[in-house]
């Protein structure tokens, strides 16, 4: 999708909040990236490590949680976590009815600063 | 030492999508981002659209083409405010590209705008352009396997027109597979049965716009 442009929000966010901390290097930077936000992860390490040259972050390396897919089935009532990216029943008992509210995260955790 | 931070990366695209979205609030325009694969009759449905809303909505259209102005006459024909971009290859629109056309529209003296997106069911999806909707266009030609093979866009999508419903019996397509593959990707989607040639189904679809927008 849109990495090159994710890693540079990524990190002029990051170099923020560690200026507001008082710091000047950035040591890791810890994402949360659900499966179904569209976003590939060695994509956006590529082009963070390409941008990330000459910034207070140039010795920084990305930590990146994946969040599966996951939600309730008003069916069942079961909550769900799948492997996959799109859910099209519910994965207990099929039902049709359910409620993604897990898998499009995409955010800065938090970070090592020195 | 550790720093928490936790906030959302908006990328470029995403910001510059809530400017415009600000911008259409302060005119009180509904602005509805409309996709779908080349051919499936996107301008076609305009045309039907504009016609039948027939100055219930003031209406204005900004055309997305990879190149050429053929869409933008058509609906120029009609007498409504037009803007075509041409994104040189590009295979969606962004926000961007629609941020810079905005100062051509008279905003303040229309209720709806629609943005034709480039011919393309995979990329559009990914790109917020600033809209109140996405909807999208399928025509019943290109088979009823699609919601499942191109999952995002129809789980975007707030409605989904299908087009050439008049074609019907030539094909081996179902229709209700459509509608259950659809329904389950995003299970508000709003469905119409439209043919843009008969002009079948188009009032419905219509009111219902009218009823949305006002």
């Amino acid at each position: 999708m849109h990495e090159a442009s994710i890693a540079q929000s990524v990190l002029d966010i990051a170099g923020e909040n560690c200026k507001k901390a008082g710091y000047s290097r950035i040591d890791s930077i810890r994402l949360r990236i659900g499966r179904a936000s569209g976003v590939m992860t060695e994509a956006l390490l590529f082009a963070f490590d390409a941008i990330k040259i000459d910034t207070i972050a140039a010795g920084a390396t990305v930590i990146i949680d994946e969040i599966p897919v996951g939600g309730i089935c008003g069916n069942c009532g079961k909550d769900f976590i799948t492997k996959e990216a799109y859910v099209l029943c519910c994965p207990e008992c099929g039902g049709l009815s359910f409620k993604v509210n897990a898998g499009r995260e995409l955010e800065i955790l938090d970070m090592e600063v020195s | 030492m550790k720093v928490k931070v936790v906030t959302r990366i908006l990328e470029a695209n995403e910001r510059i999508a809530a400017d415009n979205r600000r911008i259409f609030d302060d005119s009180g325009v509904y602005v509805i981002n409309l996709m779908s694969a080349p051919g499936a009759g996107k301008t076609s449905l305009l045309e039907r659209t504009i016609k039948e809303l027939n100055k219930k909505l003031k209406v204005a259209v900004i055309e997305g083409d990879i190149a050429g102005t053929q869409d933008a006459e058509r609906i120029g024909n009609l007498g409504v405010p037009v803007i075509q971009i041409n994104t040189g290859g590009a295979c969606h629109l962004d926000a961007n590209m629609i941020n810079e056309v905005l100062g051509e529209l008279p905003l303040k003296e229309i209720e709806l705008l629609f943005i034709e997106n480039v011919g393309n069911l995979v990329c559009p999806a990914e790109f917020n352009v600033g809209e109140d909707m996405k909807m999208m266009l399928l025509s019943i030609t290109e088979g009823d396997d699609k919601p499942l093979k191109y999952p995002l866009m129809f789980q975007e999508s707030s409605a989904l027109i299908l087009n050439k419903i008049d074609l019907l019996q030539y094909t081996n397509v179902s229709i209700d597979k459509i509608k259950k593959d659809a329904m389950s990707l995003s299970p508000s989607i709003k469905i119409f049965e439209i043919s843009c040639k008969t002009g079948e189904g188009i009032s419905e679809w219509t009111d219902w716009l009218v009823k949305k927008v006002k």
